[in-house]
């Protein structure tokens, strides 16, 4: 019998697990009384922003990793966080502007949150820019991680800014059905949404994982045979 | 520490008013954009003081990273970075005088960036002038510390001035949005309820976060051989 891969059942699990939200975000989960079928994209919008916003934190933290233990898995496993997290933050802001075109009447609207996850978007877009620079590897790790560090910092500073830009549009609807009070049926369907967003996404992640691992490793043979090639040609002109 | 930098600051300085090139270029970039915003306007409107200090503070940053785009490529453009590397000081002591460069540089633009956008955009200081100071100094201390510490990454790229933007102006935003506010309270009467002294809190923020950051992450940035 062939072996199934671990990461191959995790990838199956997780796509099956998402097929599976879908009825149960449409048939189980209640219909919200005021705005209707479009607040179903919310079962969709808050674990993709929660697995992003998680992915950039997993970027920070194998950033400082890096830094402390120099091992090239972590500076592997940044790169596959920031890609995964800004997959998953476009995500949110098209799911969240297709909401807030029939909620809000409106694609875009200044709002901490909306704000916060465009800036974010930016900031880790330049961080995969710098990532493609034509470093060498050592030095494009360092300077990967200490941006990695900054980026991560200064989120904070973004979301108080956001907020305390002044609003224009109603807030009211943001903090209304998400702050809390959502119905027993809506809250389990809002956990299994993420918990199938979950697995898919650690899925994705081994995945990118193992092939920045694989590529770096081919990397490495390509310079150990580069090496072999030139050393008996400079000893023939010694 | 100290010493160094301001030697590296003082020979910074020097270097680029001699030649001239690097921040006549950033003045000229920032006065046109500010000439070119001022199109903006139809023929018996007013610019309000917020688009008014939104486009200082965005001819200054564009002034930013052509300055310190300028500073590093001192250097970098010869192949020096070793040489840099090599004085008996900290290599803090680069950031921290390239920082000061690029503060003092800063601070010559926008002296001629205000009276710009005082002209063009017929602006007057109806708000709370006493501010003015505070705000530029603290604004440009956090554009000088996060400048001196990604401005080395970008030299020696295709299209480096774009790159280090793209890097640069989304890690800005707080600072560029507490800018925006306050330089909008001094040129004219803030409205009561806005809070204001929080948008200090948010500059005050970013400055420290930045100069912790270049103490710290400075070397990483810097020191990695090629």
């Amino acid at each position: 019998m062939p072996r199934i891969s671990p990461l191959a059942l995790m990838a199956l699990l997780g796509g099956l697990l998402m097929a599976a939200s879908h009825p149960v975000i449409l048939l189980y989960a209640p219909l919200e009384e005021q705005m209707g079928i479009i607040q179903k994209i919310f079962y969709l919008h808050l674990p993709l922003a929660w697995w992003g916003l998680f992915s950039f934190f997993l970027v920070f933290i194998a950033s400082l990793l890096f830094l402390i233990r120099r091992d090239y898995f972590w500076d592997t496993l940044a790169e596959a966080g920031a890609e995964a997290g800004l997959v998953l933050a476009a995500l949110t802001l098209v799911t969240g502007m297709i909401w807030a075109r029939v909620s809000w009447n409106t694609w875009w609207t200044w709002d901490p949150r909306l704000s916060t996850t465009l800036i974010l978007s930016f900031i880790y877009a330049g961080y995969m820019l710098t990532r493609g620079l034509d470093f060498s590897r050592e030095r494009r790790a360092l300077i990967s991680a200490a941006l990695g560090i900054v980026a991560f910092l200064d989120v904070p500073l973004v979301f108080f800014s956001a907020k305390l830009w002044p609003q224009t549009m109603h807030p009211q609807v943001v903090t209304g059905p998400k702050a809390g009070g959502l119905e027993p049926e809506m809250k389990l369907t809002l956990f299994f949404c993420l918990a199938a967003f979950g697995v898919f996404w650690a899925a994705l992640l081994i995945l990118r994982c193992r092939l920045g691992l694989a590529a770096n490793r081919l990397e490495g043979l390509r310079a150990r045979l580069a090496l072999k090639e030139n050393t008996p040609k400079e000893q023939d002109h010694g | 520490m100290i010493r160094p930098a301001l030697i590296l600051a003082r020979k910074d300085l020097t270097l680029l008013c001699l030649r001239g090139n690097g921040l006549s270029q950033a003045l000229l970039l920032g006065l046109l954009l500010i000439f070119i915003f001022s199109l903006a306007r139809g023929l018996a409107e007013l610019f309000s003081a917020q688009t008014a200090a939104t486009v200082f503070w965005v001819s200054t940053l564009f002034c930013q990273v052509l300055i310190f785009n300028a500073l590093y490529a001192l250097e970098e453009d010869n192949g020096q970075r070793q040489v840099l590397l090599l004085i008996p000081a900290p290599v803090q002591s680069i950031w921290l005088g390239k920082a000061l460069a690029g503060l003092a540089l800063l601070l010559a633009a926008q002296a001629v960036f205000v009276p710009a956008v005082l002209i063009f955009l017929d602006q007057g200081l109806e708000g709370r002038t006493e501010w003015a100071p505070g705000l530029l100094i603290l604004a440009d201390l956090g554009l000088a510390a996060a400048g001196s510490l990604l401005g080395a990454i970008a030299q020696g790229r295709a299209a480096k001035e774009s790159l280090l933007s793209l890097i640069l102006f989304p890690l800005l935003l707080p600072l560029l949005l507490a800018a925006i506010r306050l330089g909008a309270g001094i040129l004219s009467e803030p409205p009561a309820q806005e809070d204001l002294a929080s948008w200090f809190r948010i500059l005050i923020g970013f400055d420290c976060l930045f100069a912790a950051a270049g103490l710290v992450l400075f070397p990483f940035i810097y020191n990695a051989q090629e």
